[in-house]
């Protein structure tokens, strides 16, 4: 029998190295087109914060052949909805459009991944731009201010520190050649990944895709980027206090295994991240929450698709009349509990859950083409992608027990406290 | 234009025709030139792109069910094995709960998913996500609104799971509890961030003593005082046959959804009795109201004007011109004005809001303190420009192409899809709506939308609300 498909990805590259996703999905005529280039804050040069964000926004005013009005009449003419966003690791720029109109979309992506061009008149108004937009998305919301500076202490000297926006001083010190100089050398076809999700075949996919990338040349050769890697068993904790808050909270991370350094843990502490604390049947959930009263809500996150180290969180919110200190504690022994009364049974009954909805996985084509996207875009191949499901079913108890030992004898923990102001 | 109706079936021969028609349309228009000197025609990559269009091909049909007569809409769609129902109990929404209640309709919703007689909160959730089986329920201002998505393998214990919260939730002390605790947390998060305090601000001064003007999560010694009987009485009278809306989409047949409809939402009682909530009237005249938050990184501010409900007839005129004014993208009116052309902003926007008792325009715009000052001069002048002059034949032409290009993208998922079959129903679209809309658009004439810009984007009047740092202004 055909094993089921997760989501029905396939790939192929062109001969400049361009890898090309494609997910049928013919529901409605409609198509996500996604160009994901691998670079990101990760890449800037040190003190250049925010040039991989501001370029994202320059791909947007203009190339040798297509203005930005003009880039935008179109899109908008044809009822496209385009939008781009920066992470660390990766800028992705997204297209909603019309099947009819798909092909307008990818002239245009391939003509602005070689033919940018930058006026002084549109730096400045989007290096202002981009500056009101941190103002808006970090200096105005007292939780991102906080997790940058978490992140800072977590990180250290790995890129992974660095605020994706800039701060405030670098984002009003970059200049036109800062953003050049990242465009050349980062955005060419071996550094991209083109994914198309909805209602294309796989033949007309390629021919598409080299209709308007295969001329594309690459500039250079990207060097494979060297992180630096990090302490074991490293413990810090930040706590602060805003005006602006009322309530305190508690975060704790570890950093774990991802794709790129440890593939081999992904998928069993994937499934231990479940059993821990995703959901309202999780044993942190019925421990903190349902038990003890001690927390109003817990959870744990697991992100393996990074270019570097990836990431395991936990973030509790402290029920009335319980401080985030107390509770870090009672976290600590919940998970400790978890770990020590984890039975073939659980682990099993968690598998199922993970495995029981993945259907739904083939129902929206924008959705396959962010995930099946980042995940690419990580380094995953398309097989590895495909056969998740398959992967995580034969993970065994004894490799979840190890991982999640493995992951808090060898991780260290940094916490981090928000409180209201006068709280401490 | 006539390019754009091209569908699959018209062969080879059509579509040279309307290549020759889209030259002489680009030539009529004098871009002629900057189409030759141009290498990038996008013109050309359209008209022989090997991609054509097509219409989203499904037409929902009207399904009643034998028993009780109920109605819902369905749309069969047979791609992937999973069925999405929306369901909507109109009127219930946050604004009918009782003044001393305040909140209630949102408790509802949210211990409504704790569990049945059979079984307790945690029982429950194990067999949904064990079945991956998806069931939600929220209140918004008018009506109280449920989602049940499921797989086609475990249909039948997901219907029975729905049916079973109708007869008889859990409603287990110990679940009202934590549900309360967690609102009333939910209540101090909403005063941490400038953008909820503004939000809140606004509905109350918009809306003052009006139930459009409180807090959308509820009143704090109200949800505090909530029993058990209490969320009982609020299903007997708020949940009822008669006020309900259903849209099923999916890999379910006729005769299936017939007899889900019997048997699920049967259990009803066949009529609610639901506070009324009159029209509100704000007073659009009052004008500005500042907020002081001197931690501000950013002055924000949030406005509102008069609006249309979804079945007037100034709806898709109304509609059009908001898009040119203020609608989504880079290429609206505030946009260009304010941050393309002069950098002063991260996000300047408006649209309209349809609630039941008091349609709106509304909108928002940010800028630190030092810039405010000008953003919020912007924006006054384009709003009494774009009602002095109204919108060009470019910018309509231009608004409705995509506004129609744009409309095969809502069809994404199949929640979408029920979804949107729900307000079809509330709004007395017709059935044959989603063939129709794009007409409805192409239908209006540059006059009707210049005429709606003139009536609705009178010389300030709008209300206006800032948070932020004014000291330095």
């Amino acid at each position: 029998m055909a094993k089921a498909k997760l989501f029905g990805a396939q790939n192929f590259h062109l001969s400049n190295g361009l890898e090309v996703v494609v997910i049928e999905n013919h529901k409605a005529p409609i198509i996500k087109c996604m160009l994901w280039y691998k670079a990101g804050a990760v890449d800037e040069a040190e003190g250049k914060g925010g040039s991989a964000h501001l370029l994202e926004h320059l791909m947007f005013r203009g190339t040798k052949k297509v203005s930005g009005e003009e880039f935008d009449r179109l899109l908008k003419q044809n009822g496209v909805e385009s939008n781009a966003f920066t992470s660390l690791d990766f800028t992705a720029y997204h297209h909603n459009a019309d099947i009819s109109k798909l092909e307008l979309v990818l002239a245009l992506e391939a003509d602005r991944m070689e033919n940018l061009q930058i006026s002084d008149k549109n730096f400045a108004l989007e290096r202002d731009i981009v500056y009101q937009e941190r103002k808006q998305m970090v200096d105005n919301n007292p939780s991102a201010t906080f997790f940058e500076a978490y992140r800072n202490l977590l990180w250290q000297e790995h890129p992974y520190h660095r605020p994706v926006s800039g701060t405030s001083a670098e984002i009003k010190a970059l200049t036109k050649s800062d953003i050049e100089n990242f465009y050349h050398k980062y955005y060419q076809p071996n550094n991209a990944v083109l994914v198309l999700s909805g209602d294309i075949d796989l033949q007309t996919a390629k021919l598409l895709a080299e209709k308007y990338f295969g001329k594309i040349e690459n500039k250079t050769k990207v060097a494979k980027t060297s992180f630096p890697s990090l302490a074991n068993n490293r413990q810090a904790e930040l706590k602060m206090s805003l005006p602006q808050i009322t309530s305190e909270r508690l975060v704790k991370t570890y950093v774990a295994p991802s794709y790129n350094t440890e593939k081999t843990a992904i998928y069993a502490l994937s499934i231990f991240s479940k059993y821990l604390g995703d959901g309202e049947t999780s044993e942190l959930y019925k421990d903190l929450v349902l038990d003890k009263k001690l927390a109003l809500s817990v959870s744990s996150a697991y992100d393996y698709t990074a270019r570097s180290y990836g990431l395991f969180q936990i973030s509790a919110l402290p029920a009335e009349g319980v401080s985030a200190q107390e509770l870090s504690q009672a976290v600590d022994e919940a998970v400790s509990k978890a770990v020590q009364n984890m039975s073939l049974d659980k682990i099993n009954n968690t598998k199922d859950k993970m495995l029981s909805g993945l259907v739904y996985l083939l129902d929206n084509p924008f959705d396959a083409a962010e995930t099946v996207g980042a995940m690419t875009a990580a380094g995953m191949s398309i097989k590895d992608i495909e056969n998740l499901a398959q992967n995580i079913k034969s993970v065994t108890y004894q490799e979840v027990k190890t991982a999640a030992q493995n992951l808090f004898s060898q991780s260290g923990e940094v916490k981090g406290i928000l409180s209201p102001q006068g709280a401490n | 234009m006539s390019y754009r109706r091209r569908t699959k079936s018209s062969g080879w021969f059509l579509k040279l025709i309307l290549c020759v028609a889209i030259g002489y349309g680009l030539y009529a228009g004098g871009r002629f030139l900057w189409q030759r000197k141009t290498i990038f025609n996008a013109e050309e990559i359209l008209s022989q792109s090997v991609l054509q269009e097509k219409n989203f091909a499904h037409r929902p049909i009207e399904v009643v069910s034998p028993k009780y007569k109920i109605k819902a809409y369905l749309l069969e769609e047979k791609s992937n094995p999973i069925i999405s129902l929306s369901f909507m109990f109109k009127g219930s929404g946050y604004a009918a709960d009782d003044e001393n209640k305040q909140g209630i309709s949102n408790v509802v919703a949210a211990v409504l998913t704790e569990g049945t007689a059979n079984l307790d909160s945690q029982a429950f959730k194990e067999l949904l996500e064990n079945k991956a089986i998806g069931i939600s329920f929220s209140a918004s201002v008018d009506d109280f609104s449920g989602a049940l998505v499921t797989t086609s393998k475990n249909k039948q214990e997901a219907f029975k799971l729905l049916q079973d919260i109708f007869v008889q939730p859990r409603f287990a002390a110990e679940d009202l509890s934590r549900i309360k605790n967690q609102m009333q947390k939910a209540l101090l998060l909403q005063k941490e961030h400038p953008q909820s305090k503004l939000r809140l601000a606004t509905l109350q001064y918009v809306y003052g003593p009006h139930a459009y003007g409180r807090n959308p999560l509820g009143r704090a010694e109200d949800i505090a005082a909530l029993s058990r009987k209490d969320l009982q009485q609020y299903m007997q009278t708020h949940m009822a046959q008669n006020n309900l809306l259903v849209g099923a989409a999916g890999d379910i047949t006729p005769e299936e959804l017939e007899t889900v409809l019997d048997e699920v939402f049967g259990v009803l009682p066949k009529t609610s009795a639901l506070n009324f909530v009159r029209k509100a009237k704000p007073d659009f005249d009052r004008g500005e109201k500042n907020i002081d938050y001197p931690a501000a990184g950013q002055n924000i501010s949030a406005f509102a004007a008069q609006g249309v409900a979804r079945t007037a007839a100034d709806f898709y005129p109304l509609y059009i011109a908001n898009h040119i004014f203020g609608g989504s993208g880079l290429s609206s009116r505030l946009s260009k004005a304010a941050r393309e052309e002069k950098g002063l902003t991260y996000s300047i926007y408006s649209y309209l809001s349809l609630a039941d008792n008091s349609p709106l325009i509304q909108g928002g715009f940010s800028s630190t303190p030092d810039k405010f000052a000008e953003v919020k001069n912007i924006f006054a002048q384009e709003w009494n420009k774009f009602g002095k002059y109204g919108a060009s034949k470019e910018e309509i032409a231009e608004a409705k192409n995509y506004l129609i290009s744009s409309y095969n993208l809502r069809f994404s998922s199949i929640s979408n899809l029920s979804d949107i079959l729900l307000y079809m129903q509330k709004d007395n679209l017709g059935l044959d709506f989603l063939q129709e809309r794009n007409n409805n658009i192409k239908k209006v004439s540059d006059k009707e939308i210049n005429d709606v810009a003139a009536k609705y984007y009178q010389a300030d009047k709008y209300i206006l609300v800032n948070i932020g740092n004014f000291a330095q202004n």
